[in-house]
C-alpha cells in the first residue's frame, strides 16, 4: 500500500507544484543607467559630425505638409515612431539625456490651456487658470508661424513647451528633464524653434 | 491491501493505460499540427502541450483533449508504477530498468525544459553595449524609480498579471497598479473625437500621460510567424490617499511617461520583456559573407566584446553560424543580421535543462545493449547447455 501511494502521490504533486512555477511574477532589480540605443546610433550619423553650432541638414516630418526643422548638433537623434514626428535625446550633464518630442494633431487639441494642464499634470503640478496661463505663455513670432512657448517646474522636473498652429493642426514641441539642466539647454531649445518652418520656406 | 488501492495500483501500473496515452498522444499530435495552420508553433506549443486540458477548434466546434502536461503525466506515472510494481531489482532486468529511467528522465526534460526554458534575442547595434535580452512575444509593464542619478530601481510586472486585471501590490511601489483595460493587440492613432471606431470609442481615456491624445484601437490576436501582437493597457495607479490618475501604456508610444510621486521620479513603460544578464556583450563589428560574383550568403558573423562588472572576463568572442557562444548558462547562436545598419540579432537561449535528453538518450542506449546483450548471452549458455549431450 505505501509503496503504492507515495510515488504516485510524489509524482502527482511534482507535476502540479511545478506547472504552477509557470506564472509569471513581478520581479525587482536595480541597473545603471542605460544610453538610449538609438541615440548612440545617431551619434555614428552625419549631424554628429558636423560643426558644434546647428546641424546642417533639415529634418523633414512624415507627412505631407508637416513643419521642418533643424536640430542642435548636440541633440542626438532617436527612432521615429507612430507618434512623433520627430524625438530627440538631449545630453544633460551627469544624467540621463532629458526627451524632446515633436508631436502633430489635428485641430487644436483641446485648446491651449487644456495642453498647457496637461504637460503641468505630467509632472504633478496643479492645473492653471485663465489668467496664470496669460503671464506662463510667450509667444513667438517666426516663419510666418506663431509659437505659444510655456516653461513651467515642479523643483525637479522642468517641461519647455511650444505650441504652433499650423495648416488646421497643432504642433508640439517639449523638453522634459531635470530643472536645473533645462534651464541651461532653453538658449539651445529657443534657438531651435526659430528653425522650424513650414516646408515651403528657404 | 484495500480494494480502492488495489484499483489504484492496477489502473496505475495497467499496459492499457499505457497503450491508450499513447493512442491520445497520436490525436494530440494529429490535432495540433491541423491547429498550427491558424496558431501557430508557439501558441499550439503552450496550448496543447504546456496544458493539462487542450481545446481543439474544428470550426465552430470546440474539442476537448488531454494536454501535453496530462499525458506526458499520467505516462510518468504509469511508467514510475510499472517500474516498482512489475520490475524486479535483479541484474537480469538491469538493462530494462535502465531504459526505463532514461525514458523517465526525458519525460521529466521535456517537463523541465518547457517550465524553465528562456528563449529571448538580443538586439545589438555596432559599437552598443547590452547586458540584457528581450522576449520574443512577451512583454511587461516597468515601472521604474529614475530618482538615483546612476542607478534605476525597476519593478517589471509580467503583462499576463496586467492581462488578469489584477489589483497589484509590491513593497517597493508606493502605490498600486490598478489595470482599468488591457489589449492583447492594438493598434493606436491621434485621437480625432468624430473619426473614433466604436472599438476605440469604448476603450477608457488616461488622465495622465500622453494618453487623453490617442486613440487604441483593439485588434484580434495575430499567430502569424512574422507578426507581433502589441498590446496596450490602461492602468491606474492608486496611492495612499487616492488615485494619482490612469495613464495608457503601450510599446507603440515608443517613448516612456514620467511621474512624481512621494518626492521621487518614477518612469512607465509598456515594453518588451527583459532579462537582465550579470555580463555585457558590445558589437565590435558585423561581417556578412556572399559568394563571389552571387548574392548567396556564404557567412554571417558578429564580433563581440564580452565583458563582466569585476573583470574577471574581458574577451573578444566572435559568433557566427553553428558557432554560438555559451557563456553564463546561456548560449547566444548568430539568428539575425541587418549589416547595413551594422546590427546583430542573438537569440539568447538558457535551458537549466538541457543536458537531460543527453543523458536519457546515453541510459536508453546503454539499457538496451545491456539487455539485448544478457540476452544474449542467456542465449548463447542456452544453446551451449542444449547442444551438450549431442557432443557427448
Amino acid at each position: 500500500m505505501r509503496f503504492t501511494i507515495l510515488p504516485l502521490a510524489v509524482t502527482t504533486a511534482l507535476c502540479f507544484t511545478i506547472s504552477g512555477c509557470r506564472d509569471p511574477e513581478v520581479t525587482t532589480y536595480r541597473v545603471a543607467k542605460e544610453t538610449p540605443p538609438a541615440a548612440s546610433a545617431a551619434a555614428k550619423g552625419p549631424a554628429a559630425a558636423g560643426p558644434a553650432t546647428m546641424a546642417n541638414t533639415p529634418v523633414p516630418t512624415a507627412d505631407g505638409e508637416s513643419l521642418t526643422w533643424t536640430a542642435p548638433a548636440h541633440w542626438q537623434a532617436k527612432a521615429a515612431t507612430a507618434m512623433r514626428k520627430g524625438s530627440y535625446a538631449v545630453p544633460i550633464d551627469g544624467g540621463p539625456p532629458a526627451d524632446l518630442s515633436i508631436t502633430a494633431f489635428p485641430g487644436d487639441v483641446g485648446g491651449e490651456r487644456a495642453n498647457v494642464n496637461r504637460w503641468r499634470g505630467q509632472i504633478q503640478l496643479s492645473p492653471a487658470s485663465d489668467a496664470d496661463l496669460a503671464t506662463a505663455i510667450t509667444r513667438i513670432e517666426n516663419s510666418g508661424l506663431t509659437f505659444a512657448v510655456v516653461d513651467f517646474a515642479n523643483g525637479q522636473q522642468r517641461v519647455l513647451g511650444a505650441m504652433i498652429p499650423f495648416r488646421g493642426s497643432t504642433w508640439f514641441v517639449k523638453l522634459t528633464g531635470p530643472t536645473t539642466e533645462l534651464a541651461k539647454e532653453k538658449p539651445a531649445f529657443l534657438a531651435f524653434l526659430k528653425t522650424v518652418k513650414p516646408p515651403s520656406t528657404p | 491491501m484495500n480494494p480502492v488501492a488495489r484499483s489504484v495500483r492496477d489502473f496505475c501500473v495497467s499496459l492499457r493505460l499505457t497503450v491508450v496515452l499513447l493512442a491520445l498522444s497520436l490525436i494530440l499530435v494529429f490535432a495540433s499540427t491541423l491547429a498550427q495552420v491558424d496558431l501557430g508553433i508557439y501558441t499550439v506549443q503552450e496550448e496543447f502541450y504546456r496544458s493539462f486540458v487542450a481545446i481543439w477548434h474544428v470550426g465552430n466546434i470546440f474539442i476537448p483533449l488531454p494536454g501535453g502536461y496530462l499525458i506526458g503525466g499520467l505516462l510518468l506515472i504509469n511508467l514510475l508504477s510499472a517500474h516498482i510494481y512489475r520490475l524486479k531489482l535483479e541484474w537480469r532486468k538491469a538493462g530494462i530498468q535502465l531504459t526505463h529511467s532514461g525514458l523517465i528522465v526525458l519525460l521529466l526534460g521535456e517537463l523541465f525544459t518547457g517550465l524553465w526554458q528562456e528563449d529571448f534575442q538580443m538586439t545589438i547595434s555596432e559599437g552598443d553595449t547590452k547586458n540584457y535580452s528581450e522576449s520574443f512575444r512577451l512583454y511587461e509593464l516597468a515601472v521604474i524609480d529614475t530618482t538615483d542619478p546612476k542607478m534605476d530601481e525597476v519593478v517589471a510586472i509580467p503583462d499576463a498579471k496586467l492581462a488578469k486585471a489584477a489589483l497589484i501590490q509590491h513593497p517597493k511601489l508606493p502605490f498600486r497598479v490598478a489595470t482599468k483595460a488591457y489589449f492583447p493587440n492594438t493598434t493606436l492613432a491621434r485621437r480625432d473625437a468624430a473619426a473614433l471606431s466604436p472599438a476605440a470609442a469604448a476603450v477608457p481615456v488616461a488622465t495622465q500621460g500622453i494618453g487623453g491624445s490617442v486613440a487604441v484601437t483593439p485588434l484580434p490576436l495575430t499567430y502569424k510567424m512574422n507578426e507581433i501582437n502589441v498590446p496596450s493597457a490602461v492602468v491606474e495607479l492608486i496611492g495612499a490617499e487616492g488615485s494619482l490618475g490612469s495613464w495608457l501604456v503601450s510599446p507603440h508610444l515608443g517613448a516612456p511617461q514620467t511621474l512624481s510621486h512621494a518626492g521621487r521620479t518614477w518612469r512607465l513603460e509598456l515594453r518588451i520583456a527583459r532579462a537582465y544578464k550579470p555580463f555585457s556583450l558590445q558589437l565590435l563589428k558585423v561581417t556578412h559573407d556572399i559568394y563571389v560574383g552571387t548574392d548567396l550568403p556564404k557567412n554571417f558573423s558578429s564580433r563581440i566584446k564580452l565583458t563582466t562588472p569585476d573583470g574577471r572576463d574581458d574577451r573578444e568572442v566572435l559568433i557566427y553560424m553553428n558557432n554560438p557562444l555559451r557563456y553564463g548558462g546561456y548560449t547566444f547562436y548568430q539568428y539575425q543580421m541587418d549589416s547595413s545598419r551594422g546590427q546583430t540579432g542573438l537569440q539568447v537561449v538558457r535551458n537549466p535543462s538541457w543536458l537531460l535528453p543527453y543523458i536519457a538518450c546515453i541510459m536508453m542506449t546503454f539499457g538496451l545493449l545491456l539487455q539485448f546483450g544478457l540476452s544474449l548471452r542467456a542465449f548463447i549458455a542456452k544453446r551451449r547447455t542444449t547442444a551438450k549431450p549431442a557432443v557427448v
